[in-house]
């Protein structure tokens, strides 16, 4: 009959899904199906050896001198040694790595580094002095993303166990930057060979960032084994590395979306997810979730260009939304462990305000602002990329909240959610007459947030021209030649100060940071630089 | 696609020459047809993407090169931004016939090399998810047919229009809860699990690789992650396919030359298999050909909650960080997939229906 | 989509000579007797679930027991006596919103296939009319937008106009067209030889009056069968594109970007379920009602449509 062959095709199908479905566990698990059940160890793969960590990749390469991404950062830092480096999550001093002591001239214009002796890289050659200035000048050469570090500045090597670095203008960010990955020291013997280059016309001259991608030639606890920007980088343990072994053998980097790494996490697929929301992690349960302010900070820029908008420009409406906007439900939106950004400066960075010293939502002081600002009832509005988010927080959810906040100051603000392609060029040229962005620090120091000031980089964004505040632009160059700590960090709050009562920024909140893991994970701890330290894991 | 003609022309006169000039005739002018419609295709994509008011340069550069207008030059220079359009298509297409489609500007490879990895994932994703739809859709719609206007044909019925109006980004959505989450029967996504290594390189589709050299505990884990999403994506066709069969059957069950078969005395699942279904079969490779294509589709929306690397995720990346030379290979790329789908059911037609082949 | 999901699905309706009886085109066709309305519960269904729809959809503001963009409750609540739906991840009402969400898929689903409808009838009438390179030109033009899958097509213009509802509703009117022109290129070109054609045409009359009054009446029902089909499909392509981001924005409360919201709290199966079901519901229904429209007026629309 007909129905047999039917029935019998039906059966075969069934039965091949069947078996898939129902097939071995292998070496990797397929866990009960009760959600609340934690990510054992039972079920995680050999907790001592393999480590699952799920991520949303930002990834383009793994070749330091051309990497300047989120997850690049976080596998560079463990597959090449820099010359200082962070402990834990404290960013705010840097410690010995591959230098253990340094000193600074008064000016700020030339450090000099003292390096570890004894050290080798992964395949055994021994690291010195000129492969340090040859990696750095490589970074500055090849002009990539992340060129912008060593701006000004130039590496020498006096002798094997020496480098200097001088910079054309005093630069009191220098040990900060250098625990960058991106400053990453490579094996310059491999690395020529392999086609790289240092010279100046590196930008064209150097081919090594195929081979940089399948073979690491560094000195860290890993070395890497397999590179995908789409599916998964696999890191395997060097043997030969000079500081304490990492715990995990092999290290599996997945791209994951973000609501799937929080269900991969629970059944146990994974040991560590690193993008979920403050929302998403919130009721998890057998897991442990490390809640850390992340040093991202998301602001509202008003442009002071009266060119691009009389509306923006005009000072008292700057206050009336600087005072109209709604911090606290803010904060609430983004989660636990968000915090109000007190000033421009992020917590964790030498300068940050106190808590509670940032802008104070007063809803009647701002409607009496509008109306002394005789631009009536106006509409204008807001960009904002529309198809990325930051630390879980999407930009739509927190200008929609700006949007209702200001709507009731008598503000009518028209969202315009663009691709990031299109809303950069906007951005980047002063056109907006909102726009609600976002600073991830170029480096972990104050004077990194010296761009925010009239005529640096992102001053201009919001139609700040030089000359706009004349004493702020003052303070500003004396912190940038300070190098004392404590002078240093008088004059950057006293910056932020001058920026709260005034000007075309409006900082909003600083997110939170969620590390979860599993419990047989140790010391996982979040970090600002590079989210977390592979190598640090227990 | 081609016009199946459905009236029986007349008695076909010899030709010189035979079948396989015919052939020949036919497959040349497919082909032509073929290019036309890829350049084709590559001017609509082309002109498609420079409408877009942003520039390529800002979001690919970072944060800092952006302000340095050497960068921004020398960037332009390399992706050939600074040339007028015109003169940059040209240079498209004659890159193109030497079998560069350029770099993509999002990950800095060759646009070849990107699609090498990303295209056999959605292959084997669609060829997976074709499969069993045919197998699927074509029994469902034979039982259909078979007892029409009883029980079981309206169930079908009902259950197939629920198949193609359900959006297939919720279902993905769903399925992905209940069988990974609640009820972990299936793995939440990748191509395989995160401790393994791909099967030794032969297609790039992990199932036929890994079974060709005998890995079967990675062919397993491949098939084990196949499976969840190949059938949400197979849901909107089985739909399609067991509705179009049961209509075309049930068209030619009414032709008198049935009758005729059943009255002879033949068995009848002979009747259904011989004398309904071979002609059925015509509009049914027709369809099944378009449900490619809108398998295909599917995956963009699909992809990226399966984290399935496939081609879906990397149209949709390109399309929205408007990577113009990704954007063109991935056009070039589902134009070739309609033209050879289309070749091939234009021959299929031809070996099952014989009028058709010499018309 | 280069077929609509209703095509040829339902065999003619039984006749007294089966299958190979021969219509012909003229003035007014022979229809079918076709079952009663009662013997088509399905119909009946589909016609009443958008009925209730569009009650809702107008009448939204005095339903919804919540403003759909007030964020005031608590954060991804599941579904309770106060929140029937639940809230999704910025305290707003779900249930408010799927109702709120009507008044732009239903309209928006409606006003794209009649342009579709319009725009690809034109052309392909007029490409059957005038035949030669006119229409070759044209079908060529069909025959590219076929090519692309609907989606990465729509995907491209909407990416390329920016992320806006009208931009999406332009993509997808743009991806839908090509169907309508081949339909009515094919029932244009059967009419063309027809005998009342010749003779208007010897009457004197020019090409654009016989298209309108001779062609145009006969090709109604088959057209307007695929535009019933084809609501479903647009409803999905519309919401799907939403879903990607590239079309409603935020705070619009549209069901694809509903889904999409729910696809970053899988755990909060609320924020997706119900959206998503709300699409289905329309789709399912108009996806019923074009079954019964085309049983009821042009059983052949089968055979057109394979062309």
């Amino acid at each position: 009959m007909r129905l047999n062959r039917m029935l019998a095709a039906g059966c075969a199908v069934t039965t091949i899904v069947g078996l898939a479905a129902c097939s071995s566990t292998s070496s990797s698990s397929s866990s009960s199906s009760s959600s609340s059940s934690g990510a054992g160890s039972s079920s995680s793969p050999a907790a001592s050896s393999n480590l699952v960590v799920e991520t949303s990749f930002v990834l383009k390469t793994v070749d330091p001198a051309r990497m300047f991404e989120p997850t690049g950062l976080m596998i560079d830092h463990v597959l090449y040694d820099t010359l200082l480096t962070y402990k834990g999550s404290d960013v705010s001093t840097p410690v010995p790595d591959l230098a253990t002591s340094y000193t600074s001239s008064a000016d700020a214009k030339t450090y000099t580094f003292t390096l570890r002796p004894g050290v080798k890289f992964a395949n055994g050659d021994p690291v010195t002095a000129a492969d340090v200035v040859f990696s750095l000048m490589r970074t500055k050469n090849i002009n990539g993303n992340p060129s912008f570090l060593m701006a000004g500045i130039t590496a020498t090597a006096p002798n094997p166990s020496t480098v200097v670095l001088t910079s054309s203008t005093p630069n009191t960010a220098i040990p900060a930057i250098l625990t960058n990955p991106a400053l990453g020291i490579v094996d310059q013997a491999k690395v020529v060979a392999a086609g790289g280059s240092d010279a100046a016309n590196a930008a064209t001259a150097d081919k090594a960032e195929a081979s940089l991608n399948m073979t690491s030639e560094g000195s860290g606890p890993y070395t890497l084994t397999s590179f995908s920007t789409t599916t998964q980088v696999v890191l395997t343990a060097n043997p030969n590395y000079w500081g304490p072994k990492p715990a995990y053998h092999e290290i599996v980097i997945r791209n994951v979306e973000a609501s799937v790494q929080k269900l991969d996490v629970l059944k146990g697929e994974s040991q560590i997810a690193v993008d979920l929301s403050p929302t998403q992690a919130q009721g998890m349960t057998g897991v442990q979730i490390v809640n850390g302010a992340s040093p991202n900070l998301f602001f509202v820029l008003t442009n002071d260009n009266p060119k691009v908008s009389k509306v923006s420009s005009n000072p008292m409406f700057q206050q009336a939304v600087r005072d109209g906007i709604n911090y606290a439900s803010l904060v609430q939106l983004a989660g636990k462990g968000a915090v109000q950004a007190a000033g421009i400066i992020p917590t964790m960075f030498l300068g940050s305000l106190p808590a509670g010293s940032g802008a104070t939502y007063d809803l009647a002081k701002a409607k009496a602002e509008l109306a002394a600002s005789g631009v009536g009832h106006p509409t204008l509005s807001l960009v904002y990329p529309s198809d990325i988010q930051v630390n879980g927080i999407s930009f739509g959810d927190l200008a929609a909240r700006v949007q209702q906040d200001l709507q009731q100051v008598g503000i009518n603000v028209q969202l315009q959610g663009q691709s990031i392609q299109v809303a950069l060029a906007s951005y980047r040229g002063g056109q907006e007459a909102m726009g609600l962005w976002y600073w991830g620090p170029d480096f972990p120091d104050p004077a990194d947030y010296l761009n925010f000031l009239p005529g640096a980089l992102v001053g201009l964004r919001a139609g700040w021209v030089k000359g706009a505040d004349p004493a702020l632009e003052a303070m500003g160059v004396t912190a940038a030649s300070t190098t004392q700590s404590s002078t240093r960090e008088t004059l950057y709050q006293q910056i932020q100060r001058s920026m709260n009562s005034s000007g075309p920024f409006m900082p909003l909140i600083q997110p939170a940071q969620i590390l979860v893991g599993a419990t047989s994970v140790k010391n996982l701890q979040s970090n600002a630089l590079w989210l977390v330290d592979l190598s640090e894991l227990g | 696609m081609s016009s199946a003609s459905t009236t029986a022309p007349a008695v076909p006169r010899p030709r010189p020459g035979g079948r396989h000039r015919d052939l020949r005739r036919f497959l040349l002018g497919r082909l032509g047809t073929g290019l036309v419609l890829l350049v084709g295709i590559t001017l609509v994509a082309f002109v498609v993407t420079h409408l877009v008011p942003g520039d390529p340069a800002a979001a690919n550069l970072g944060q800092r090169a952006i302000g340095d207008p050497a960068a921004v030059a020398a960037f332009r220079h390399q992706y050939g931004l600074d040339k007028p359009v015109p003169l940059q298509y040209v240079v498209y297409l004659k890159n193109l016939l030497h079998g560069n489609l350029g770099i993509s500007e999002q990950s800095h490879r060759p646009v070849l090399a990107d699609l090498e990895e990303y295209v056999p994932a959605t292959i084997e994703l669609a060829l997976f998810a074709i499969v069993v739809s045919l197998v699927v859709g074509i029994s469902l719609g034979i039982v259909a047919a078979v007892f029409h206007d009883r029980w079981p044909d309206h169930v079908i019925r009902v259950v197939s229009l629920g198949g193609v109006s359900m959006p297939v980004f919720w279902v993905a959505l769903v399925a992905f809860y209940l069988f990974f989450f609640k009820l972990g029967w299936l793995p939440g996504g990748g191509r395989l699990d995160p401790t393994q290594n791909p099967p030794t390189h032969l297609t790039g589709l992990y199932t036929v690789d890994a079974a060709v050299h005998g890995q079967w505990t990675l062919f397993w884990s491949a098939l084990r992650h196949l499976v969840l999403p190949a059938l949400v994506l197979a849901i909107f066709t089985v739909g399609m396919l067991t509705r179009f069969t049961r209509a075309s059957m049930l068209e030619i069950m009414g032709n008198d030359y049935v009758r005729a078969a059943r009255l002879k005395g033949l068995p009848e699942h002979v009747v259904v298999l011989r004398h309904v279904l071979r002609p059925a079969l015509v509009a049914i490779i027709t369809v099944a050909g378009v449900a490619f294509g809108n398998l295909l589709a599917g995956t963009v929306l699909v992809e990226n909650i399966f984290s399935w690397p496939g081609v879906g995720q990397y149209a949709y990346h390109s399309a929205v960080n408007l990577d113009l030379p990704a954007i063109m290979g991935v056009s070039l790329f589902v134009a070739l997939v309609y033209i050879v789908i289309n070749l091939a059911v234009d021959l299929l037609y031809g070996v099952i229906d014989p009028r058709i082949r010499l018309s | 989509m280069t077929i609509p999901a209703g095509a040829p699905l339902d065999p003619p309706p039984a006749l007294p000579s089966s299958g190979s009886v021969e219509r012909r085109w003229g003035r007014r066709r022979r229809r079918a007797a076709a079952p009663p309305a009662w013997r088509r519960p399905l119909a009946l269904i589909g016609v009443a679930v958008i009925a209730a729809w569009a009650v809702i959809a107008i009448f939204a503001p005095l339903i919804a027991p919540y403003n759909p963009l007030a964020q005031q409750f608590t954060i991804l609540a599941p579904p309770s006596a106060a929140h029937w739906f639940g809230t999704d991840e910025l305290g707003r009402d779900v249930f408010s919103r799927v109702l709120y969400g009507a008044r732009i898929t239903l309209p928006l689903g409606v006003i794209l296939v009649i342009s579709a409808m319009i725009i690809g009838s034109l052309l392909g009438g007029v490409a059957g009319y005038f035949g030669g390179w006119t229409d070759n030109a044209l079908m060529r033009l069909a025959d590219l937008v076929f090519a692309f899958p609907g989606i990465i097509l729509a995907l491209a213009i909407a990416a390329a106009l920016g992320p806006q509802l009208r931009n999406a509703v332009i993509a997808v009117i743009v991806v839908s067209w090509p169907s309508y022109s081949r339909l009515v290129r094919s029932l244009v070109l059967s009419a063309r030889s027809a005998q009342y054609v010749v003779a208007s045409r010897l009457l004197g009359a020019s090409g654009p009056r016989i298209l309108f009054t001779d062609i145009r009446p006969n090709a109604a029902g088959p057209v307007l069968v695929l535009a019933a089909l084809d609501i479903g499909n647009a409803v999905l392509l519309l919401s799907g594109l939403s879903f990607l981001g590239l079309g409603a924005q935020p705070p619009t409360a549209e069901w694809g970007a509903m889904v999409a919201e729910g696809t970053l709290n899988f755990n909060d199966w609320w924020v997706g379920l119900f959206p998503g079901l709300a699409i289905l519901t329309v789709v399912l229904a108009f996806n019923f009602i074009g079954d019964a429209l085309r049983d009821l007026l042009d059983p052949r629309t089968a055979r057109a449509m394979r062309l």
